[in-house]
């Protein structure tokens, strides 16, 4: 029998983890059914944020206070709960990669559940310079033989503070086409607002971190260029077996 | 936010960069920009206002605001620095607030005799460039000191309110079961008791959904002379949820959701009086302003260690110095501490990270160099349910299977969405098995195309049963005689997660290898199989060389599914299969291409079978 083949996806997790734990980062997972506090409250998106609309997140039928999670950012909160019960103080590093979903119709960019990968380091001595340096290197060996620069622009998410948009170019001969001397929008990424931190249990006076919340689905897009974001789920070998 | 440039000019002396200039200045210190449009002789920049910047930059005056700072250019005058006094109060109008949660100030003007008629050019081509309508002078007002401000307003016609000993009385109170309100827009709303309306006197009905629309009955008309003036400060959640309610969002409702300042308001009132009377004349009366609620004056402090602590930056006192006087936030310095006195329409600057923000985009976030994190003294711990997962992963990919990602929403099951935008597939899936039983039923259907004997598919996957949550493996496996079947797979697949014991380590797997994805065919394909009598010598690749030769571009797939020898010679079958890129293939097209393939196999000597 032929050997079969690994999802791109979890090909890019294993890959993911393998760079990242070489920089400290251990890897958690956490639950896709959430309640409110872990997906919204904790992570300061007050009760009348837009993104809690309806229409953004799946609600469950006679369950109030729960839904879908709408990013793996619950996990910081609960990554940091975790720790902070069982008596262990920062440095913390952790990725944290899962399905995510959005209430929306789906098109070829667009699905109702998708990958994400949060990733989150919180010390004493944590800074938005060491957010750019660990992506830079995780983009430098993902892209193998590529030169990699990362640029930051203002955002704002409600979790952090200051915010950040992170674009990457690629330089050099192995690039694909499509992606090289291009700047592409990664991610959103910034310094965990002390709110954050002390919902968690986590003292901002002493700590700082940064965190930030890549989608994988678009990461394998580019990687592998890949054109329609649906056959990532489709579960269709004429896909998965060219991985 | 829609923002013109040379609207955006009347704010310098200076000539400002292009909008191209512009779009980058602002892209990379304050907010993105959706795209640069040319409008006439302008050119118009769709500005993507982040939520915490909606209390101030849903305006010109704050986008060039930001201008100013970024590009260190001056402003000639800043409508909100500039004293707004309003003057003489009059005893005309009275305003009662029920509830100042909902309404924490509301401030208006009576003006009398104003001639309504259409815009001077300047303001209606503004307003058009823009993307809005242009109406009457006096709306057009209105609307402009809105966009150029940031400060709603809305105009009532007092010839159409009822006046009570010469006086009119607005009063801004929940609206009552029942109530409705015809708007501007001519379309009936249904008011209900979380609503806040402004009623005309206290027993009279809406006369303006407060911060959303005004009333059709009290609107401005063509024969409208004296006018009442209305811009108040609204509750910004409390106008979301009416907003939604009503499905009517307005340029109105999108600035007071997001929070703006009350102490904008009397600068909106007095730029848009000054602004009717030179374009539709008028006498001022005068003024009223009700304001319950004062907000506090906040302070918020930082220091530049701090700053650089949480950027990583080596930014100097001066530095930040710089950044607060060009943002104009007016502050006091005590050694490398910054007190600033937060301007009132700045709602977004409330702790130190949100100034290390202004310090660190205004600086420019290029300035921030790549540092890598410090080692730390030990490894991270291994996550036992990754090294499962891994290895379970690479026992079945050993065993043949493919990895598939299947939908968590499924037809049945103990947990329903609630509000599932599509409807269909509401319930979380308590099993892997259904999705996976309809993957491989699609993938047995492509299978020729894959070229495998039997397809093995599996997924590690999340699914909700008996009251809780778990991640799970399943597996899914074609019936092929002589194949293993699933219940053997499984035993086997059983059999390796009971002997795994999670290491100090990972192991090493293997990644993809593949470069790129090819995009394949979404049309049918056509399979044919041809068989042959071949001599002893033939290698099965070579007669393959001949049909790829033979068959072209359309056959996508070709491989040899049965051989074996008698009385010397070697019996070969081949399965084909075609497909185009471009259409549905004819069988008389596959015919023709077969036809080709074994008229050169014969030429060859081949007893085609």
């Amino acid at each position: 029998m032929q050997r079969g083949h690994v999802h791109p996806i979890s090909s890019l997790i294993r890959e993911a983890n393998r760079i990242f734990y070489e920089m400290g980062f251990a890897f958690a997972e956490g639950p896709l059914l959430e309640d409110e506090w872990h997906n919204f409250d904790a992570l300061n998106v007050p009760k009348d944020h837009p993104a809690r609309d309806m229409q953004d997140t799946f609600f469950i039928k006679d369950e109030p206070g729960m839904v879908l999670r709408t990013h793996t950012s619950n996990l910081q909160i609960r990554y940091m709960e975790e720790q902070v019960k069982a008596g262990v103080e920062p440095p913390y590093r952790v990725i944290v990669p899962g399905k995510v979903f959005r209430n929306e119709a789906t098109d070829m960019t667009h699905e109702a559940e998708f990958f994400q990968m949060e990733g989150l380091a919180i010390g004493t001595d944590v800074t938005l310079a060491n957010l750019k340096g660990t992506l830079a290197r995780f983009f430098k060996e993902l892209f193998k033989g590529a030169s990699v620069e990362i640029r930051f622009r203002p955002s704002f998410f409600p979790f952090t503070e200051p915010s950040v948009e992170v674009d990457m170019r690629l330089v050099g001969e192995h690039v694909p086409e499509k992606l090289r001397d291009r700047w592409i929008e990664m991610m959103g990424a910034g310094m965990i607002h002390p709110n954050v931190l002390k919902n968690a249990g986590v003292d901002p006076t002493k700590y700082k971190g940064f965190a930030f919340g890549m989608g994988l689905d678009r990461l394998a897009l580019l990687r592998w260029s890949i054109d329609d974001v649906r056959l990532m789920h489709s579960a269709d070998l004429r896909f998965i077996n060219q991985f | 936010m829609k923002i013109s440039r040379d609207w955006l000019q009347t704010y310098f002396k200076d000539p400002l960069p292009d909008a191209t200039a512009l779009g980058e200045a602002l892209t990379f210190h304050a907010f993105e920009i959706d795209g640069i449009e040319h409008i006439g002789t302008d050119d118009v920049l769709d500005v993507k206002v982040t939520p915490n910047r909606g209390h101030d930059c849903l305006s010109h005056r704050g986008i060039a605001k930001e201008i100013s700072a970024i590009l260190e250019l001056p402003m000639q005058a800043d409508p909100l620095r500039t004293a707004a006094t309003l003057e003489p109060a009059t005893p005309s109008i009275t305003v009662t607030i029920e509830d100042p949660t909902f309404c924490p100030r509301f401030t208006s003007a009576f003006i009398k005799g104003v001639k309504v008629g259409p815009s001077p050019d300047w303001l209606r081509i503004r307003l058009e460039t823009i993307g809005q309508r242009s109406i009457n002078n006096l709306v057009d007002a209105t609307n402009y000191v809105m966009f150029d401000v940031g400060q709603p307003l809305h105009a009532f016609d007092v010839g159409k309110l009822a006046a009570t000993d010469g006086t009119y009385h607005l009063v801004v109170r929940n609206a009552k079961s029942g109530e409705t309100m015809i708007g501007l827009d001519e379309k009936e709303y249904a008011l209900s008791p979380s609503m806040t309306i402004i009623a005309d006197g206290a027993d009279r009905a809406p006369v303006s959904i407060a911060g959303i629309k005004g009333g059709k009955p009290t609107g401005i008309d063509a024969d409208t002379e004296d006018i009442v003036l209305e811009a108040a400060n609204w509750n910004g959640p409390a106008i979301r949820k009416t907003s939604q309610a009503l499905k009517l969002r307005t340029d109105a409702s999108a600035r007071f959701e997001q929070v703006i300042s009350s102490e904008i308001a009397p600068h909106g009132l007095v730029a848009a009086v000054d602004l009717i009377q030179k374009i539709a004349g008028g006498g001022v009366v005068g003024f009223t302003d009700q304001y319950p609620i004062t907000p506090a004056k906040v302070v918020v402090s930082v220091m530049t260690s701090s700053i650089n602590a949480t950027l990583g930056s080596s930014f100097s006192d001066s530095d930040v110095n710089d950044v607060l006087r060009k943002l104009d936030l007016a502050h006091v310095q005590e050694g490398d501490r910054y007190d600033v006195h937060v301007p009132a329409e700045r709602l977004d600057l409330a702790i130190p990270e949100d100034l290390v923000e202004e310090v660190g985009r205004i600086m420019g976030y290029e300035k921030i160099l790549a540092v890598e994190l410090p080692a730390l003294p030990h490894p991270p711990a291994i996550s036992s349910s990754l090294y499962t997962n891994e290895r379970i992963r690479e026992h079945l990919v050993s065993q043949g299977f493919s990895e598939v990602f299947t939908s968590v929403f499924t037809e049945a099951g103990e947990r329903v969405i609630a509000n599932k935008i599509d409807g269909v597939r509401p319930y979380l899936r308590p099993s892997l098995k259904p999705g996976l039983a309809e993957a491989l039923e699609r993938n047995i259907r492509t299978k020729d195309l894959l070229g495998i004997k039997q397809v093995r598919l599996f997924e590690i996957g999340t699914i909700w049963k008996d009251g809780k949550e778990s991640i799970t493996v399943e597996i899914a496996v074609e019936k092929v005689k002589s194949e293993k079947t699933e219940e053997e797979l499984r035993k086997d697949l059983d059999a390796t997660i009971a002997s795994i014991s999670v290491p100090e380590t990972y192991d090493v797997l293997p990644l993809s290898e593949t470069e790129r994805y090819q995009t394949f065919s979404r049309y049918p394909f056509i399979v044919r199989d041809i068989a042959l009598w071949a001599p002893a010598t033939t290698q099965a690749e070579s007669v393959l060389d001949t049909i790829r030769k033979e068959a072209g571009d359309l056959l996508v797939r070709s491989a040899v599914f049965d051989r074996f020898e008698k009385e010397g010679r070697i019996s070969y079958a081949f399965r084909l299969v075609f497909q185009s890129f471009d259409k549905t293939l004819t069988d008389v097209e596959v015919n023709g291409i077969m036809e080709k393939v074994s008229a050169a196999l014969k030429a060859q000597g081949f007893e085609i079978r």
